[in-house]
Parts: C-alpha cells; structure tokens; sequence
C-alpha cells in the first residue's frame, strides 16, 4: 500500500496536511502520535471510508478501482470500539467476518467454515463459538473482533487501538499474534497506537503522526528519540535502552522539563 | 458451526412457513358468529379469505419491520411507530376522489385501477419518509427517539388531514369504513385485482430484501465496520428503505395501518433464531403473517360481544397487544442505552 499527499479536512479543521505512508507485506507498523494528531483519520481515508485530496494505492490499483468487496478480501479493519450486539453469538460474530466471500442470499462455501474454525482454533476461541457476546470477558471479546478480521483472510490489517480495552497481558498476546501474522503468513499490520513503549517493542517501523503531518516515519531505533518524541508529545521524555535491543520511553514527571521549575 | 447453504435457506423458509400454516390452521377455527372448529365448505370460503389478506398483510409488515431495525440500527424501529404506513394510507384514500379516480380514468381496467392505488399508497409513504427523516436528522445522524417521536407525529398529522377530509366531503366512497384508515382492518370487500397487485408487489419486494437478508446481518454492524467487510452500506440502506417501504405501502393500501406487527415479529424471531438476518428474516415473515391471522381471529371473536354484530378492527387488537411490548422494550433499551 502506497499512499501519497493525503491532505482531509473535517470542514475548516485541517486533520490531514500531505501526508506519505506506505506499507508493505510481513512488515508491523506502529502509527503513533498524540490524541487529534489523525491517527484514526490516516486509517479511515486509507480505507477510502473518508475521500480525501492525494492518491491511495492498494497492490498498485488506485482505491477508486477497487470495489468495496474485492478490498474487503485484502484489507482488514479494526475499528476503535467495534459495535456489539449483547444477544449476538461469538460464533455468529466470526461468520461476518466472511461476508466478503458470500454469494447471494448470503450463501456460504465449505471453504467459509473452514476458514472460521480455524481462526477460532487459532485465537482459542472455539470453545466459545456458541457463547454470548455479553456472557465472555472483554479480552475475549477483542479477541472475537480480532478473529472476525482475520476471517476476511486480509493481506493488510489496519487496527485502530486495538489494546484499549485490554489488560497488559492480552496486550502483549494481541501484538504477538500480530507480529506472528506479518512474520509466516505475510500480512502487513498498521495498528495505531498510545502505547510508545508496546509498539517500541513490536513495530518494525514507525510513523510518527503530529498535527496531521507525518514528523517521522522509520525504524524505531530513529523515531524512538527523546527529542523527537518531546517535540510531538509536548512532555519530557527519557529514552532507555535495553539491553536486548529495543527502548524503553518514560516521560519525565519530574518537571524538570517544565519553564516553571 | 454449520454452513449456510441452499439447502438452509430452504429449510428455514419451509420451517417459516410451517409456523404460519400451523396459525393460520388456528385462525380458520375461530368464526364471527362465536363459533369454533374446522369450518365447512361454505364457511370455509369466507374465513379462507379473511385468513389469507391477514397473513399476507402481516408477512409484508414483519419483513419490513425487520429491514427498517436493521437499516437504522434502531430496535424500535417499525412501519407504522415511523409514521410510513400513515402516509401510505392517506395516500390510497386520496386516491378514491372522483378527481383521482377520473385523472386515472385511462386506467380502466381494473388491475390498471389497482395497481395505481399501489403506487398511490408508495408515494404517500416516501412522502412520509422523506418528511420523518429530514425531521429527525440532525447533521447526518438520526437519533433513535427522535425519529420514533417525529414518525409518531407525522401519524397523528396524518390522521388529523384524513379525518378532516372526510368529514368536509361525507359522500366519498369508503371501503371498510372510515377508521380504517386511522386502525388497519382487514378488508374482504376487495377486487380480486387489488388483491394480486399487492401479492405481487409484496412477493416481489420481499424475494429482494430475502436477497440482501446477508447484508442486513453486517449493516447491524455500523457504516465503516460495514464497508470494511464489503458491504457498500449507503446504497443497502437506500434499497432497504425504499423497498421495505413499498412492501409497507403495498399492505397499508388494502388494509390501512395495522401498528406493531413488524416491531414485535423480528424481536420473537430474533428469540427463537438468534440475531442472523438470513434466519431473522424468513422467520419474522412466517410469524407476522400467522399472528396477523391469529389476531385477526382475535377480533372476529368478539363479535359474539357486540351489539351490531360488528368486531373491532384487528388494529385494536394488534395496538392492545403491541403498545405494551413496545413500552417494555423501550424500558429495556433505555436501560442498557442506545448506541449511538
């Protein structure tokens, strides 16, 4: 996915200002920035949910070419908090995940069921196929919406913090899977993110999103900079390399940055 | 898990259909005259009637309620409580003035006649959407109450001009009597035209809603949950209410406007087959279109309690029955609040 001069605007409010992304198969992405920076807006106009000025190209097709079908069968979509019906069944959940596939009146293929079983199989679900949305915990119910994207058999996955409602655990778990996807079957992540450190630790790559513009975009070794990350956040910051590679960010509390120290 | 093939949809529909026969069964036992137990030959061919224009009228509000719940995510939602079966129905009794009837006067034949009552009462109800939605939107949203509170007043708007119009001009040819128009009752005074024009036009309708039955599961969903997975969510919404709409107007323009029978049968048949639209749908049709009958049965009944010889309108019958669930539904959603 290659995507050049994104330039969108919410009426007068400018949220994207020529923004360049790109992302290629087996790679995670972490896009990161503070809140109203357009993380969420970058994903919605990269799905062509939102029209915005410049070009998106999904496998060198312009998205104008693509129908909503055909990119649903390449690209997935986590939203931030995805709707939920409490008397709707986990098992029913997944299948929607397959409506791209379905032909008319909704017919499935054995390849559908296959395809859901093995998912659920993956994600530890299949003993909650029959369950409740309302009666399974919240982690679980992430891991549904997670596997409901997998369904779609994405080649891309563009996840709008995932780990909000998730404990520390299942979101270790979740960025696991995710670099697991990316490493054996290919799949290009792009996961927006509060989370500096997790996705210090996970991402391949970095996009630093301030304001609407791109101030960073690279390995996480050059975005994951005391300095780049002050100017961006507007909070001191200490950056902390572990021994095993990687860094840890921790803002400073102190206050020592603050003019009023 | 099992796959949902040809063979399920099959299923599912012949299942549906047995529930209606097995209501309908029920409602050919019930006669005016008080009397219960399988009618004779001549009997027979009365109720039959009766049993059948229910059951067509309640399977093509069911199937609309369900489409309407699902397309505006409201569970509320319902032809009549959004205020469309009040258009169509004041639509198709405009369309009995002589001036009406002489402008369509080249329709002379009496499908020709009956099929621009249909197109009458479809007009009257996008008329009505049209007005409910432009009302009830503010800046692209349409919030759940709101919507439900304008439908209601459009209803009583309705009712008010129907009411008006008939008192200043005594002598226009009614069928079934003026409050017909305000509470749906099933008509027997009907041309076999009239009939097959809102056959034809509620089975063709209902064949295309069957077909995106899919979608509507996925458009429960939200707009970029929707169009992430395929569905192009806008054009769905607008095919869904505009054909959902003609189904409604195709029952309101031979029975007027019967309330609740599309808010309560997608609920039960949500209760008994889970929340997936390709099951909901087939089901909620076999449903209204046998408790439509049952109801209608219902009110035959009380025949035997009034003076003329008369019985209520099924209406009555269905408001008696659906105004309460809907009040404890309300109760309910309010509770665990709205998206949205």
């Amino acid at each position: 996915m290659e995507a050049k001069g994104l330039t969108f605007a919410y009426g007068r409010r400018s949220v994207l200002r020529e923004v360049n992304v790109s992302l290629w198969p087996g790679e995670v992405v972490a896009l990161l920035g503070p809140n109203g920076s357009g993380k969420s807006t970058l994903i919605k106009v990269l799905l062509g949910h939102l029209h915005a000025a410049g070009q998106v190209s999904w496998e060198a097709k312009p998205l104008a070419e693509w129908t909503r079908r055909r990119l649903a069968r390449r690209v997935a979509y986590l939203a931030q908090s995805p709707a939920w019906d409490g008397e709707q069944r986990v098992g029913e959940v997944l299948r929607l995940g397959r409506a791209p596939y379905w032909t008319a009146f909704g017919i499935e293929s054995e390849t559908d069921i296959q395809v859901i079983r093995a998912v659920a199989e993956m994600l530890g679900l299949a003993n909650l196929l029959g369950r409740r949305m309302d009666e399974i915990s919240g982690g679980q119910r992430q891991r549904v919406f997670l596997g409901r994207c997998l369904a779609q058999q994405p080649a891309a996955m563009l996840l709008d913090e995932p780990n909000t409602f998730l404990d520390l655990k299942h979101q270790v778990e979740l960025c696991r899977l995710l670099r697991r996807l990316a490493k054996d079957d290919g799949v290009a992540v792009l996961m927006a993110s509060h989370d500096l450190n997790l996705a210090g630790a996970f991402a391949d790559r970095v996009v630093l999103l301030a304001d609407g513009k791109v101030v960073a975009d690279g390995p996480v070794r050059e975005v994951m900079r005391a300095e780049v990350l002050a100017g961006v956040y507007g909070v001191g910051m200490e950056v902390i390399e572990r021994p095993g590679g990687g860094a840890v960010v921790v803002p400073r509390v102190d206050g020592s940055d603050s003019p009023f120290s | 898990m099992r796959r949902w093939g040809w063979g399920s949809l099959v299923l599912t529909i012949g299942g549906s259909v047995l529930v209606w026969a097995v209501l309908a069964a029920a409602s050919l036992c019930v006669g005016s005259s008080g009397d219960l137990g399988w009618p004779g030959r001549q009997v027979y061919e009365i109720r039959s009637e009766w049993v059948y224009m229910a059951s067509l009228v309640g399977a093509a509000l069911a199937a609309a309620g369900v489409v309407y719940q699902a397309i505006l995510r409201n569970p509320l939602a319902d032809p009549y409580l959004l205020g469309i079966s009040s258009g169509a129905s004041l639509f198709a009794y405009l369309w009995r003035f002589p001036v009406v009837a002489g402008v369509l006067g080249v329709l002379s034949t009496s499908s020709g006649r009956a099929l621009s009552q249909q197109a009458f009462a479809f007009a009257g109800a996008m008329v009505a959407v049209a007005v409910v939605f432009t009302l009830a939107s503010s800046r692209g949203r349409l919030e759940p109450i709101t919507l439900l509170l304008v439908g209601v007043i459009v209803n009583a708007v309705n009712g008010s001009i129907f009411l008006l119009i008939s008192e200043l001009a005594k002598d226009l040819p009614n069928s079934g009597g003026p409050m017909t128009f305000l509470v749906g009752r099933i008509q027997t005074n009907l041309t076999p035209a009239q009939e097959w024009a809102a056959a034809w036009v509620i089975g063709v309708g209902w064949a295309v809603l069957l077909y995106l039955s899919g979608e509507l599961s996925v458009a429960v969903l939200g707009t970029a949950e929707a169009e992430a997975l395929g569905v192009r969510i806008q054009r769905l919404r607008w095919i869904g209410l505009i054909v959902a709409s003609l189904v409604t107007a195709s029952a309101v323009a031979i029975s007027g406007p019967i309330g609740f029978v599309g808010l309560v049968c997608p609920h039960l048949a949500r209760l008994m087959v889970g929340t997936d639209h390709r099951k909901v749908f087939p089901v909620a049709t076999g449903l209204g279109a046998g408790l439509l009958a049952v109801a209608d049965a219902g009110s035959r009944f009380m025949a035997r309690e009034t003076m003329a010889g008369t019985w209520p309108a099924v209406g009555v019958v269905t408001g008696l029955v659906g105004g309460p669930f809907f009040l404890a539904l309300l109760w309910r959603t309010r509770l665990s609040g709205i998206e949205e």
